[in-house]
C-alpha cells in the first residue's frame, strides 16, 4: 500500500528523516515495524515500564469487587453441581429399574438361549467333523489303494526287466568267448548308414567311402512301411 | 547297472595287433565288473581330419564299439585307463537312454492347413479377437453410435 507524498500527512505523522528532504517522497507503510522476531534494542534492554499508582482506596475497592464476584460464581456452580447428582440419583430416565427377582429370571433366559445355542453349534460341528473323517478314511484307503496298486506294478517291471536280463545273459560276451567274438566282429563290419529316395527306397550302407575295405555294395530294398 | 557304449578310434594296426588291442580293452571292462553285450567293427577308413594323438599324427582309423554294462563309478576309471592306451586314438563312453516313445503325426501334418488342427486354433483365436463393426450402408444416414 502505497502512500503518495501529501506534505501535510506525511509531515504530522513521520519524521523528516524518513521521508527524504525533498518536497515528494514516497513512504512504504508496510515496513514501519520490526518484526517480531528481532531481539530488544540495545537501548531498551534495560528499561523497567512504570507501574500504575493506585491508591489504598481503590485497591481495597477493586479487592471486595473480586472476591464478591469470585464467592457469588463458586456458589452457583456448587449448586449446579448437587443439582445433577440429585438428578441421576433419582432418575429413571436412561435406565430401566429391575427387582432383583427380575433380574434372575432374565439372567436364566439368557443363560439358556446361550445353552441352546451351543447345542446346535455342537450338533452342527460334530456332523461336520464326522463328514470330514469320513472323507478322510475314504482319501486315505484310496492312496494306499494306489499305492498298492504302483508298488505292483512296479514290482511287475522289476520283474521283466530281471526276466528280460537273464534271457540276454545268455548272449553275453565272456573272457573265454572274446576271442572267437573279437574275430566275428573283425569279419563283419557293420555299417549303419542308409539313404532313401522320393519312392522310399532304402539304400542302406556308405557309398561315399575312401578305402576300398570298407565299401560294402549297397544292397537295395524297399522300405516296408 | 546302466548300459553304456563305448565308441573307439583305433590306430591302423595289422590284425593281430588289432584284436590284442581289442581284447586289452574288453578285458578292461571285464576286470571292472562288467558285462560285454556287443562288439561291433564299423571298418577301417579315413579320419575326417588328421588327428594327433599321443604324440603321432593319424589319418586313419579303425572304428570300434562295445556296448556293455558297468557300475557308474569305473566310468571314470575306465577313460583314464583308455586314454593312456597308446593304440586309442579317440575314446568316447555313452549312456545308453531308452528310446522316447512318440505317436507319427505325419499324415495329420500333410494335410492342407485349413483341415490341421492347429491352424484351426489359430483361426479361432484371432476371430475371437474381432470386434463388431458398424457397417455404414447399412440404410442410416447418421452414425447412430458415440464418436
Amino acid at each position: 500500500m502505497l502512500r503518495a507524498g501529501c506534505q501535510l500527512l506525511t509531515q504530522s505523522t513521520l519524521p523528516a528523516v524518513k521521508t527524504g528532504s525533498n518536497g515528494f517522497a514516497l513512504e512504504f507503510v508496510r515496513w514501519r515495524r520490526k518484526p517480531r522476531w528481532l531481539p530488544v534494542a540495545k537501548s531498551k534492554i534495560f528499561r523497567v515500564p512504570e507501574r500504575k499508582k493506585q491508591t489504598e482506596e481503590e485497591r481495597t475497592e477493586l479487592m471486595r469487587l473480586h472476591n464478591r464476584y469470585k464467592t457469588q460464581l463458586r456458589s452457583v456452580r456448587q449448586y449446579l453441581r448437587e443439582e445433577v447428582v440429585r438428578h441421576e440419583e433419582t432418575s429413571t430416565v436412561d435406565h430401566i429399574v429391575l427387582t432383583p427377582e427380575q433380574e434372575e429370571a432374565e439372567y436364566q433366559a439368557l443363560i439358556a438361549a446361550n445353552a441352546e445355542w451351543n447345542a446346535t453349534i455342537a450338533r452342527e460341528r460334530e456332523q461336520r467333523l464326522a463328514k470330514e473323517r469320513d472323507e478322510k478314511v475314504a482319501y486315505v484307503h484310496e492312496r494306499l489303494e494306489a499305492r498298492q496298486l504302483r508298488d505292483e506294478e512296479r514290482r511287475e517291471r522289476a520283474n521283466e526287466a530281471v526276466l528280460r536280463e537273464i534271457e540276454r545273459s545268455k548272449t553275453y560276451i565272456t573272457r573265454e568267448g572274446l576271442n572267437a567274438a573279437i574275430e566275428t566282429a573283425l569279419a563283419n563290419p557293420v555299417d549303419p548308414n542308409f539313404a532313401i529316395d522320393m519312392a522310399g527306397n532304402l539304400y542302406q550302407g556308405r557309398t561315399t567311402s575312401q578305402l576300398p575295405d570298407a565299401d560294402p555294395q549297397p544292397d537295395q530294398q524297399a522300405l516296408s512301411n | 547297472m546302466p548300459s553304456y557304449e563305448l565308441a573307439l578310434v583305433l590306430r591302423q594296426l595289422p590284425r593281430p595287433e588289432l584284436i590284442s588291442v581289442i581284447r586289452r580293452t574288453a578285458e578292461a571292462i571285464l576286470d571292472k565288473g562288467g558285462i560285454i553285450r556287443k562288439l561291433e567293427n564299423l571298418g577301417t577308413r579315413a579320419l575326417p581330419h588328421k588327428v594327433s594323438e599321443h604324440g603321432v599324427v593319424h589319418r586313419v582309423g579303425t572304428h570300434f564299439t562295445i556296448a556293455f554294462d558297468t557300475a557308474p563309478t569305473k566310468i571314470s576309471d575306465l577313460k583314464e585307463e583308455f586314454g593312456r592306451d597308446i593304440d586309442i586314438v579317440r575314446r568316447y563312453i555313452f549312456k545308453v537312454e531308452e528310446p522316447e516313445e512318440h505317436k507319427c503325426t505325419l499324415h495329420e501334418e500333410m494335410l492342407p492347413p485349413a483341415y490341421r488342427k492347429d491352424v484351426q486354433q489359430l483361426i479361432a483365436t484371432a476371430q475371437k479377437k474381432q470386434k463388431p463393426k458398424y457397417n455404414y450402408n447399412s440404410g442410416l444416414d447418421y452414425y447412430p453410435f458415440q464418436k
